[in-house]
């Protein structure tokens, strides 16, 4: 490549550097700068301590926000790239009704966060939700059920929520590359006498183990960052019980304005994101690898 | 890092010192330009009716370009700080009370004492002393209150009260349990009271708790008190209400916040409801219930530590000015505005009953009178404020109130006693507590 060629390539990424720089490296930075300060009510009381880590170590509600964020996280993305691959094998399927149904599925997904949030808010509701009514009118309970005032079912009834709203575009994308797998490779799998589930899982699986692991790791991001669902729907409660690191890494901010303990949240949540992304990555690198050398 | 405290701290003492040196200059001249207002919350009679007085506003003031903004009063700490944060907070703020310590401590807000001059002196005449004192902190004006609101009360349906049996409202604890026990009806529990961590919640229960002699917080001693005995026995009546049958589920309080069980009470599904003083009146009720409100009943015997209250009280539209205002000559015009009878008297021509007004003029409105007769007569006779306190407020106020919310639910839950509870949750906001206040 020519010097000015290589210039040229430079000058063209530039922005895009500058844009990570300031809006992903500076802030991630400052809060890794601020997670080492002692920061309460704005005021800057000391670099260089522990203490906003010492402080999470010593919360008792801390155990519980990092229990609630694994079933979030992980319990999420697992059940959302699961579900999503089964309807988007389903959706692969050439009919009238699978046409249909890839331009209605996504309706979750256009619609705001906030509208998701107020209207499963409600339909939750012990008292006036549609859900728990019309289970206790069938006679399948006896009272109406409060799925997210009972601290046993709040963070499951979340993450449902949560696959509804996620998991269409999962769902398309899987479909996308299902479709994408060659004909002839099916065939010939076929031909040797492999079954539907046996052709899933050497021929299929193994093509669509890229846009498989893409997806995933996409997922458990915006699951990360997720925050207007949980916190509209239950804004942590009921005492606590689905309190996870977005919403009091917001509390410790906004209500407390304790940004000490709260930058020391995020972290911690962007190792524990980093280190489950890294992991994932790793195990399917090595997969892929093994593919290759068949 | 510490280099950048030096640097906030040159250019806030340069700022300052630069405001300082332009001030007398600057209110030599009659007061013109933009004035930017953020106001937080409130109910929604009250957001059109002070749209409205902001037009008479413009139009008295042609100098000055009024630019309103309303949100929603949830959002408020977040909206402000952030906005503090980044220099682009409004000239005024139209906030809680409850939030004037710590925006004070956080140097957000300029005492109004120090740039209001005479017109002080109006303000005290026109607004009721203990309304006034609510904008007062650590002997300095802050905010300029337009009304305030009380806990706490009981909304009663009497058709309810009548069919169990009973000429008149519960007036002790004692009563109120026997009353909704027998108000509750298989399809209609006798009494709710919202127990979700939304700070009116809250301030609900903080309305029992002070009655009965208790405190959240010791001033004096810094410590936390959420595990005193008055708060203590205010929560086990919660429980004793629901271990009686007389509450929906305990789960279903947990999801269900004031205006959820305000909106339950109007339509004939709870016979009775634990409010603020405003209680049903920004939603209404359905035509076929007939209702009134009364002042909580009292405990029989008050166990706290410290002297019981009649109620306690907040502003929720209390106007500040932000220390980084621009333009403090407009954003005074703008509170004074407000200071005026016509404001303060929300109730001419547009009422809006669910608040108790600021302004000593408002007292005389017939249909003040006819809304809530017994706060004017209670007014009248000098009983109104007699024995109340200020809603809690401090700095840390809200993180002792958050960890009181998830005691609550706890309590309610049944996962712990009060007394469990309490001290679990006295014990996490002292660690708060000390952390914030260092």
């Amino acid at each position: 490549m020519l010097r000015s060629d290589r210039l040229l390539a430079y000058a063209m990424i530039l922005p895009v550097v500058i844009a990570v720089v300031a809006f992903v490296v500076g802030p991630t930075y400052n809060v890794a700068t601020l997670s080492l300060t002692q920061v309460v009510m704005g005021q800057e009381r000391g670099f260089g301590t522990l203490g906003n880590f010492r402080a999470l170590a010593a919360d008792p509600v801390f155990g519980l926000v990092l229990q609630n964020t694994a079933i979030w996280i992980l319990g999420g993305t697992f059940l959302c790239v699961t579900v999503g691959l089964g309807v988007g094998t389903f959706l692969a399927i050439d009919s009238r009704m699978t046409g249909w149904l890839r331009a209605l599925i996504l309706l979750p997904w256009v619609l705001p966060d906030v509208v998701t949030a107020m209207a499963w808010k409600w339909m939750l509701h012990g008292q006036v939700g549609i859900l728990g009514q019309t289970l206790q009118s069938s006679g399948l309970t006896e009272g109406t059920v409060s799925f997210l005032g009972d601290p046993d079912l709040v963070m499951w009834m979340l993450v449902i929520v949560l696959i509804w709203r996620k998991m269409p575009l999962v769902a398309l994308i899987l479909c996308a590359a299902i479709r994408s797998v060659p004909d002839d490779q099916l065939e010939a799998a076929r031909m040797d006498g492999a079954n539907a589930v046996e052709r899933f899982r050497f021929v299929t699986l193994p093509n669509i183990a890229f846009s498989l692991t893409a997806v995933t790791v996409i997922s458990m991001i915006w699951i990360t960052a997720e925050f207007a669902l949980p916190w509209i729907m239950t804004g942590g409660g009921p005492a606590n019980a689905s309190q996870i690191m977005a919403t009091y890494i917001y509390q410790q901010s906004f209500e407390f304005f304790n940004w000490g303990v709260a930058s020391a949240m995020s972290v911690i949540n962007l190792f524990m994101l980093a280190t489950i992304v890294a992991l994932y990555l790793y195990v399917n690198r090595r997969s892929w690898a093994s593919e290759e050398s068949k | 890092m510490s280099p950048s405290i030096n640097r906030r701290q040159f250019l806030g003492a340069t700022a300052a010192a630069g405001a300082a040196a332009f001030l007398p200059f600057s209110r030599a001249h009659a007061a013109g330009g933009d004035v930017s207002v953020w106001k937080f919350g409130g109910t929604p009679q009250e957001v059109e009716v002070w749209a409205q007085r902001n037009d008479v506003f413009s139009q008295a003031n042609p100098d000055i370009n009024l630019n309103y903004s309303y949100f929603n009063g949830q959002i408020r700490r977040q909206k402000i700080l952030a906005g503090f944060q980044t220099n682009r907070v409004a000239d005024v703020v139209i906030a809680f009370g409850q939030d004037i310590p710590e925006f004070a401590g956080f140097g957000m807000l300029q005492p109004l004492d120090d740039i209001a001059g005479s017109r002080i002196e109006g303000w005290k005449e026109r607004i009721v002393p203990e309304v006034y004192q609510s904008g007062v902190h650590e002997g300095k004006l802050y905010a300029l209150p337009t009304y305030v609101d009380m806990a706490s009360f009981l909304a009663i349906n009497l058709d309810a009260m009548e069919e169990a049996g009973f000429d008149r409202p519960p007036e002790t604890w004692d009563e109120l349990r026997e009353y909704a026990k027998a108000m509750t009806k298989p399809d209609r529990p006798g009494i709710a009271f919202p127990a979700t961590t939304a700070p009116v919640d809250i301030n609900i229960f903080e309305g029992l708790a002070y009655a009965n002699g208790g405190r959240i917080f010791d001033e004096e001693s810094g410590k936390v008190t959420l595990n005193d005995k008055g708060v203590v026995d205010a929560l086990q009546l919660y429980i004793d209400l629901i271990a009686d049958g007389s509450t929906p589920a305990a789960t279903s309080l947990t999801e269900t916040f004031f205006r959820d069980t305000a909106q339950l009470f109007g339509q004939g599904r709870s016979a009775m409801w634990i409010g603020l003083s405003w209680l049903n009146t920004p939603w209404g009720v359905n035509e076929d219930v007939r209702w009134t409100g009364v002042p909580f009943p009292r405990p029989d015997k008050p166990s706290g530590s410290y002297e019981p209250v009649s109620a306690i009280m907040d502003g929720t539209a209390m106007l500040m000015i932000s220390s980084r205002s621009k333009n403090p000559e407009a954003a005074l015009e703008y509170i004074d505005f407000w200071s005026q009878n016509p404001q303060l008297e929300i109730w001419g021509g547009q009422p809006e009953i669910a608040r108790i007004p600021a302004g000593k003029a408002a007292w005389d409105n017939p249909e003040l009178k006819e809304a809530w007769p017994n706060w004017v007569s209670s007014y009248d006779a000098g009983t109104l404020f007699k024995g109340g306190a200020p809603m809690p407020r401090f700095i840390g106020v809200s993180a002792i109130e958050s960890a009181l919310g998830t005691a609550i639910q706890q309590a309610v839950l049944g996962q712990k006693t009060p007394q469990e509870a309490l001290d679990e949750a006295n014990a996490a906001a002292q660690t708060q507590i000390d952390l914030i206040r260092g």
